[in-house]
C-alpha cells in the first residue's frame, strides 16, 4: 500500500495478464454451485443482496453481518458520494477548475433541473430543496470534503483518456434457486494502456482493458485485496461481452493510502469464495433471528 | 478484533489519569450552554468556508445540527432550554458568528479547503488506529514539500491541552501523507486569537512520544488493566470522584486554596 500521491503512476501501468472468458466462466458457475445450497435454507421467494458494505461486514462480524432495519432518512453523507461525483465530473470536463467553485453551481443545476423536468437524477433533489440554508451548507460541506479527496488524488491531465466517473452500478442475478444478486459500484473508470483481451475477429469491437477506482472512508482491512476484487467481479459477470476489469485501485482519503489489485484467477477467486461466505453468514443470521422469534 | 481507536480525548484523559479516561469513556456527557455554543459554532463555521456567508446565525446552526444524527440529543436539549438559558447561547452565538465574518478571510479555492476532514491512521499492523477529524484543512498533500495547513476552531477558552491537541493533529497528516503539515493553528472564535506552530522535527517527536506514552496506557486498559488514579486538574469535575480518594483529596486541596489551578469543566 502506498500513499495517494502515486495513484495516478498506478492508473498509468499497463494491463497485466488478461481475463479469458473460460475463467469468467468458471467463476459464474462456481459461485451458482456454492450459493445454491446455502441459500437453499431461505423460504422462497426471500432475496439476498450482496454489496461491498455487506462483504466486509460479514467478514467483521460473521455472526451479525446485518444492520437493524431502519426508516430510510436523507442526510448529508448519503447525498455525499453521487454529488462529490458530480462535481469531479464537472472539475475534469474543465467547467469549474476547483470542487469549491463547482459545489454551489452543480447542487444549483440539479435541483433545477429537478424543478424542470420531476425527474431526480441523484434521488436527493426534493430533500435537498426543501433544506434550511444552515443544513444545506452541511451537505454541500460533505461533498466538497469528499470531491476535494478524490480530485486531488489523482493527475487528471496525465490520464492519455477521460474517464468515467460515476455510473449505475454492477449487477448480476446469480442463478441460484433463490435471488441473489450481487452489486458493485466504483467510483471511476479507467481505461489502461495495454492490448485488448482476446483477439480481434472480423467486425468484432474489442475494448481495451480498464481500471475501476474504489474510494473507502477509514482505513484499509486485511482483506483490502478480495473486497476490491469482488468489484471487478461483479463488472465481469454482468456482461457475457465486456471485458473483466483488469485493475482496481482502492483510496482510502481517511488514511491516505491507495492500494491497487491487479485480476488474476486467484484473486478473482478468492472473491468468489468470500461471496459465497458471505451469503452464508447473511442466510445464518436471518435464520437465527427466525429461530429467535 | 477491532482495533483500539486513539483520539486525542482519549490521550489527553489517559496521560492526566488512567481512572478518569475510564469514566469517561461511558455515557454522553450532559450538555451544557458552552458545549452548545462550541457545537453551533463548529457548524457556523464549516458553513462560511463552504457557501461563504452566515444567514442568521442561530437559526442555521440548529438547522446544521438537526441533519446531524450524532447531535440529535444536544439539538433537543437546546430546543427545551429555559428562556434565559436560550437567551445566552442566542447571545454567544451571535457574538462569536459576527466576529467569525467579520474577521475570517474567504479562502482561495485553489488551496482546496475542506472541513470536518477525518484523519485515519493505522500502526501496529492495525491493532491500533491513531483517529481525529480537524476542523479545516488546506492545501493538497505533495509529495516534496510540506504543503498543508491545519486549523482547529475552539468556541471556549484557550486551554493548555489545546496545542497537544494541534499536534496530534501535525503527527497523523505527517503519518497518512508524503510530507509533513507545514502549520497547524488553533482558532479562538470568542476572541480571533489564532495560535500558531509551524510544524518542526521537534514537534513531531515531542508528539510521537505523547502518543505512545498514551497509546500504551490505553492498550494496557483496553487488556483489563486496572486503571491507576492520578490527581491532577481534573479530579474536581471528575465522575468518579465520589469513590476516588485520591481524586477526592486533589480537589479537596485544591478547594482549600492548597494547589493552583482549579479545575475547569
Amino acid at each position: 500500500m502506498r500513499h495517494l500521491a502515486d495513484v495516478t503512476g498506478i492508473l498509468l501501468e499497463p494491463a497485466g495478464g488478461v481475463i479469458d472468458d473460460r475463467l469468467r466462466d468458471r467463476l459464474r458457475d462456481r459461485l451458482a454451485s456454492g450459493i445454491a445450497p446455502v441459500v437453499e435454507r431461505l423460504p422462497a421467494g426471500e432475496p439476498v443482496a450482496v454489496s461491498l458494505p455487506l462483504l466486509r461486514r460479514a467478514r467483521a462480524r460473521p455472526d451479525a453481518p446485518l444492520l437493524p432495519e431502519e426508516a430510510f432518512v436523507w442526510k448529508p453523507a448519503f447525498a455525499r458520494r453521487s454529488l462529490g461525483l458530480a462535481v469531479v465530473d464537472a472539475c475534469i470536463d474543465g467547467r469549474f477548475p476547483t470542487p469549491m467553485e463547482a459545489i454551489g453551481p452543480v447542487s444549483d443545476a440539479a435541483v433545477a433541473e429537478w424543478e424542470r423536468t420531476g425527474w431526480r437524477t441523484f434521488h436527493w433533489e426534493p430533500w435537498f430543496a426543501r433544506l434550511a440554508p444552515g443544513a444545506r451548507a452541511s451537505v454541500l460541506a460533505e461533498a466538497l470534503g469528499w470531491a476535494t479527496a478524490v480530485w486531488s488524488a489523482v493527475e487528471w491531465n496525465r490520464l492519455p483518456r477521460r474517464p468515467r466517473v460515476g455510473g449505475p452500478a454492477d449487477q448480476w442475478k446469480c442463478p441460484a434457486g433463490r435471488v441473489v444478486i450481487l452489486k458493485a459500484r466504483s467510483e471511476l473508470r479507467v481505461l489502461l494502456w495495454g492490448d485488448p483481451p482476446g483477439s480481434p475477429g472480423a467486425g468484432t469491437v474489442v475494448r481495451p482493458p480498464e481500471a475501476l477506482v474504489s474510494v473507502s472512508s477509514g482505513c484499509p482491512g486485511g482483506t483490502w485485496s478480495e473486497e476490491l476484487a469482488y468489484l471487478a467481479l461483479v463488472a465481469g459477470l454482468r456482461s457475457s461481452t465486456g471485458p473483466v476489469p483488469a485493475r482496481v485501485v482502492g483510496l482510502w482519503p481517511d488514511a491516505g493510502i491507495h492500494a491497487a489489485v491487479d485480476m488474476d484467477d486467484a484473486v478473482l477467486t478468492a472473491a468468489a469464495k468470500r461471496v459465497i461466505a458471505t451469503v452464508d453468514a447473511v442466510v445464518n443470521a436471518r435464520q437465527s433471528m427466525v429461530g429467535s422469534c | 478484533m477491532p482495533p483500539l481507536v486513539v483520539t486525542k480525548d482519549r490521550l489527553t484523559r489517559v496521560l492526566a489519569c488512567e481512572a478518569h479516561q475510564v469514566v469517561a469513556e461511558f455515557g454522553a456527557r450532559p450538555p451544557t450552554i458552552a458545549m452548545a455554543c462550541g457545537a453551533i459554532v463548529d457548524v457556523l463555521f464549516r458553513q462560511l468556508v463552504t457557501v461563504g456567508s452566515i444567514g442568521e446565525p442561530m437559526v442555521d446552526g440548529l438547522a446544521a445540527l438537526s441533519v446531524d444524527d450524532h447531535q440529535r440529543a444536544l439539538v433537543s436539549w437546546i430546543e427545551r432550554l429555559p428562556g434565559p438559558e436560550r437567551d445566552q447561547l442566542h447571545a454567544e452565538v451571535d457574538r462569536q458568528a459576527g466576529g467569525l465574518c467579520r474577521r475570517w478571510p474567504s479562502l482561495d479555492p485553489s488551496w482546496l479547503p475542506r472541513t470536518q476532514e477525518a484523519f485515519r491512521v493505522p500502526v501496529a499492523g492495525g491493532t491500533v488506529e491513531l483517529s481525529a477529524r480537524v476542523d479545516l484543512a488546506i492545501g493538497a498533500p505533495a509529495t516534496d514539500e510540506a504543503s498543508v495547513a491545519i486549523v482547529e476552531v475552539k468556541s471556549g477558552v484557550r486551554r493548555a491541552e489545546h496545542r497537544a491537541d494541534l499536534h496530534f493533529y501535525a503527527l497523523l497528516e505527517s503519518l497518512r501523507s508524503p510530507a509533513p503539515p507545514f502549520v497547524v493553528a488553533t482558532y479562538y472564535t470568542r476572541t480571533g486569537e489564532l495560535d500558531v506552530d509551524p510544524v518542526s522535527e521537534e514537534l513531531l517527536v515531542g508528539a510521537t512520544r505523547r502518543t505512545l506514552a498514551g497509546t500504551r496506557l490505553l492498550w494496557r486498559l483496553s487488556h483489563g488493566s486496572d486503571p491507576l488514579p492520578t490527581p491532577n486538574s481534573l479530579c474536581a469535575a471528575c465522575a468518579a470522584r465520589p469513590d476516588c480518594t485520591v481524586g477526592r483529596s486533589r480537589s479537596d486541596a485544591q478547594a482549600g486554596g492548597g494547589l493552583p489551578g482549579a479545575a475547569t469543566p
